[in-house]
């Protein structure tokens, strides 16, 4: 009778394309609404790299023309609401939480905020001034595997409008000034560019005041420019990003691949990315053989689409959709040598630590993978897991509108029930010939994070194709068996297609 | 309008499909909405169900009672939170690869965490696949076998852990904090443990098997499963996989943090990066009959949100500070309340320190305005009932007070008592607690410590 009722209600969720609506009617305690406008940091004029995520950013940290921010903060305290944007690429989401006891009172601020914001100064310069610390400094000290991903999109995306980080770049965010925000969103966040989604405990009144408000966004049809193309890269090109007393090397690799949600070959990739390396799951090869065999890091995944945050969440989030993605492989922070020498007298000697090596075992195992493919009994239970476990993206009413909200933007209407079923009819063969077809190992970009004395050598050593022995200290070489050897013999001399290594400091990356 | 109609109609079924599923008398008292059914095995084993009304889906979580405050021996820091990967590493009926497929074949959420007083498995997936969650965990859980070469190789991934969260300033402060305010409890030591036990672990295998007779027994346990589940399914699973789980005999003496007498200073050194000042006090244990937790998080609340004084004068109106907060963890033994303040310049930090002292001192001296009082109370409450909307947020928020108290229906004590609080009573636990002898100040600059402690004029 549940499930019954269940799929009763995911019907009620309807999409009026004339507005792009999302409507996610639900017993529940609160409201959740998302105003998701398609521009993102695409959208950014060249040189006020930034401005879209500020422009968001400033309006959720500001008034409008009814109340001040201070006067926001007082209004809803007592209701405990809240609100906040995010931006990717191609996307500015606003999610407002409200519980339903005071949804009237908490939609006459936030209607005044998006349709008259306010972007009073002193909260344009309060804002602007965290946005410029945060690309200067903290990125490049806060999170080596954070400071991997942007690094590695600003060299894979070189020349295109996905290139600098949503953040922004130290010389755009400079460069804006209060009328650019203001000018930007009356540009770019339009009654033409957006799609309205509520979910849970509200009156159908409710829906009617909100769309008519929305209704009143300017007419103005948003000039987003084209992503461009993105080059395969020629080769294996490496950065290297040294930092002082490192005691890890946290590497992230990509190239671009031409598919997305929509694709025909997503479900059967799905299945080889999540065989390979599903975010987070001790089950999948490239986390067995570097971190539960070899005991060399944390974890190690692979990716088709990025993954917002992955060092925070375990399951995905909503409101990055692409349609630009890359095949990813996120090695988590290996040990440089100065940790290894530190900790263990028989490596005295060492002058680079597990990178190299960590990278050969990675790419060795999509190359076999790319070759020989999955087993019958490997595809099964790999698709058995992604059936059960999608369900799970959509546990909260905020998570099962985000989904529904990025389904519209690939041009379908419910993107985990249409992989349920695609991955249902999908075979063993169109599995294996999309890793034949999308799996590679020669060309691509890499970024690693390390220690400034280690940069020097792991850049000769990756250039000339150096045998990089797996160095283990001695109490865990004793207890692996010989298969760990065995493999590692191959792996430390597998060739790798480097064509480039350049040194980076930190203080040189998102420049402009 | 259609939309409308269907929606009430979806409803009104939903209610008469849920209504049979609550046993009579188990109705919720106090802010957590839904039935909290308890049972204790005759082995000691607490076994709580919550339904919930989340079709086809359930969350399976066992909490142990055990974290790093139980690693009382020397150079054994970060035991616990090392001895929770280890659970991932086999039986006799399946080995560590045959664990992982099953694991992968439920197509659940699963994972575990360590924190101070506690350790927490948690899988939420297909209520379908309880039967086969309660196998898997029970077997774990009561015959885990690996090998000592298996447990030497699992301690790099710890390693790895270490080295990935290191690089962070914050991590730096979080660890040198507590190791400054604490000297002889176990909060002297963050979950990760110090880099020098980790680096040990390798060669305690024996210990290993200790640790997991001492704690991983019913006693220390507790089954909390919360979805589409009932209660009879719940307690016969957990009779059969659980049943015959032998109790333990280990208890210990936590060791007691002596008063502290006067100010510490703790201090990060960390160029290009904004500037952090914490002031660190203690706070009391978390209670349930003792409110003073419940005022504490009162005034972390309202003192220091985005509706307080300080916020718009530091944060909105002089730019000074960039993020400003205040609160303290629910601890199983005292541990710390804190205000937390990231600047924008460290010249700033004597004069921020100073703003933020006149606050504490008058929240001694001076009721707090009764209206704000009641929209905090209003606040935390909101707050709540927002955050409980799936099987894996009602368990999350539940097995905090089985951990803390042993009983997850002192959630509702636990809120109760913010309806408690008075002004009188901030001005009492404002004295109590806001004390320059119990205080730790730790901060990130560009500065040695010696300057730090020349610019904020604190006498150490």
């Amino acid at each position: 009778m549940k499930k019954l009722i269940y799929i009763f209600l995911a019907l009620l969720s309807t999409t009026a394309f004339a507005q792009n609506v999302v409507e996610l009617p639900m017993e529940s305690t609160k409201v959740v609404v998302k105003i998701a406008f398609k521009n993102g940091s695409i959208a950014d004029p060249v040189g006020k790299e930034g401005l879209t995520n500020l422009t968001a950013s400033v309006l959720t940290e500001s008034g409008s023309d009814r109340y001040t921010k201070s006067e926001i903060d007082d209004l809803i305290y007592p209701m405990a609401a809240r609100y906040w944007s995010f931006t990717d690429k191609e996307m500015t989401t606003f999610t407002f939480e409200v519980h339903k006891d005071f949804l009237d009172k908490f939609y006459d601020i936030f209607s005044s905020l998006i349709l008259n914001p306010s972007f009073a100064e002193n909260d344009f310069n309060r804002v602007k001034s965290n946005a410029e610390v945060y690309v200067k400094e903290v990125i490049k000290a806060n999170s080596d595997e954070e400071l991997s991903k942007m690094a590695l999109e600003e060299k894979l995306f070189a020349g295109t409008g996905y290139a600098h980080m949503k953040n922004g770049t130290i010389k755009g965010l400079a460069n804006i000034s209060r009328e650019d925000v203001v000018n930007h969103y009356k540009s770019f966040f339009t009654k033409n560019n957006v799609m309205i989604g509520v979910a849970g405990d509200y009156p159908e009144s409710f829906v009617a005041k909100l769309k008519a408000d929305i209704n009143k966004l300017p007419d103005t049809q948003p000039n987003i420019p084209k992503l461009g193309e993105v080059a395969m890269p020629d080769g294996i090109q490496v950065e290297l990003v040294p930092k002082p007393n490192n005691l890890g090397a946290a590497i992230y690799t990509g190239y671009p691949i031409s598919i997305n949600r929509a694709s025909d070959d997503w479900p059967a990739m799905l299945v080889v990315n999540s065989y390979l390396g599903e975010h987070r799951k001790s089950y999948s090869k490239l986390y067995q053989l570097i971190r539960e065999k070899r005991s060399m890091n944390y974890g190690d995944y692979t990716y088709i689409e990025w993954y917002e945050s992955g060092g925070r969440y375990q399951l995905p989030t909503t409101g990055f959709p692409r349609s630009q993605n890359y095949m990813a492989i996120w090695i988590r922070p290996v040990q440089t040598a100065i940790s290894l020498k530190s900790q263990y007298p028989e490596l005295g000697d060492l002058k680079v630590g597990h990178a190299h090596f960590a990278l050969r075992m990675a790419l060795h195992e999509i190359d076999r993978v790319k070759k020989e493919g999955l087993t019958k009994e490997e595809f099964d239970l790999t698709r058995q897991f992604l059936r059960s476990y999608m369900k799970l993206y959509i546990q909260t009413p905020e998570r099962q509108l985000g989904f529904l909200m990025d389904s519209k933007f690939y041009g379908m209407d419910d993107y985990i029930a249409e992989m349920d079923k695609k991955l249902e009819a999908l075979t063993l063969e169109q599995v294996n010939a999309a890793a034949a077809k999308y799996l590679q190992t020669d060309n691509m970009w890499i970024t690693i994070i390390t220690d400034k004395e280690e940069a020097g050598p792991l850049k000769e050593s990756l250039l000339t194709n150096k045998k990089s022995p797996m160095t283990y200290s001695n109490i865990i070489k004793e207890s692996l068996p010989a298969e760990v050897f065995e493999l590692d013999k191959k792996v430390e001399v597998y060739p790798m297609n480097v064509k480039n290594v350049i040194i980076e400091e930190p203080s040189e990356l998102f420049i402009e | 309008m259609k939309n409308y109609l269907a929606a009430i109609a979806a409803t009104l079924l939903l209610v008469t499909a849920c209504s049979p599923d609550k046993p009579e008398n188990k109705e919720p008292e106090g802010i957590f909405p839904y039935p909290i059914q308890q049972t204790k095995l005759d082995n000691g084993l607490n076994v709580v169900t919550v339904p919930y009304n989340s079709p086809g889906l359930a969350s399976f979580f066992i909490v142990v009672r055990a974290g790093s405050r139980n690693e009382i021996e020397e150079g054994k820091t970060g035991f616990a939170h090392f001895f929770e990967h280890v659970m991932f590493r086999g039986t006799e009926k399946f080995s560590k690869e045959q664990y992982s497929e099953a694991l992968k074949a439920i197509g659940a959420a699963a994972n575990a965490n360590t924190w101070w007083d506690r350790t927490l498995y948690h899988m939420t997936g297909n209520a379908n696949m309880l039967d086969k969650m309660f196998e898997l965990e029970s077997d774990r859980f009561m015959n885990l076998k690996y090998s000592e070469e298996d447990f030497k190789v699992e301690a790099g991934a710890v390693k790895g852990e270490y080295t990935k969260n290191n690089a962070s300033p914050y991590s730096k402060l979080e660890e040198i904090t507590y190791k400054t305010a604490f000297t002889e409890h176990t909060y002297s030591h963050t979950t990760m443990g110090f880099w020098e036990d980790i680096v040990d672990m390798p060669n305690q295998y024996e210990y290993s098997l200790e640790f997991f007779n001492r704690f991983y027994r019913p006693e220390y346990a507790t089954v909390l499963v919360v979805g589409d589940v009932k209660q009879e399914e719940v307690n016969a699973l957990a009779k059969k996989y659980f049943g015959e789980w032998q109790r333990g005999t280990y208890t210990q003496q936590i060791p007691v943090e002596p008063e502290q007498q006067e100010t510490r200073l703790a201090h990060v050194k960390a160029e290009n990066f904004p500037p952090v000042l914490t002031l660190n006090y203690k706070d009391p244990a978390f209670s349930v009959e003792n409110t003073d937790m419940a005022v504490l998080d009162i005034i972390g609340t309202m003192a220091f949100s985005q509706k307080s004084d300080i916020y718009k004068k530091l944060v909105v109106d002089e730019r000074k500070v960039r993020q400003l907060g205040a609160g303290g963890m629910n601890m199983v033994d005292p541990g710390l309340w804190s205000v937390n303040a990231i600047l924008v310049n460290k010249e700033d930090m004597a004069y921020v320190k100073n703003e933020i002292d006149q606050v504490l001192n008058n929240l001694k001296t001076e009721p707090v305005d009764s209206v704000i009082l009641k929209e905090t109370k209003s606040n935390i409450k909101y707050s709540y009932a927002m955050g409980i909307d799936s099987p894996s947020s009602i368990a999350n928020s539940l097995s905090e007070f089985i951990w803390l108290t042993g009983n997850p229906a002192d959630v509702n004590k636990a809120y109760a008592n913010y309806d408690k609080v008075t002004q009188e009573d901030i001005m009492r636990v404002a004295k109590k607690y806001f004390v320059d002898n119990h205080l730790t100040i730790a901060t990130i600059s560009s500065d040695d410590e010696n300057q730090v402690k020349e610019e904020l004029n604190i006498k150490l």
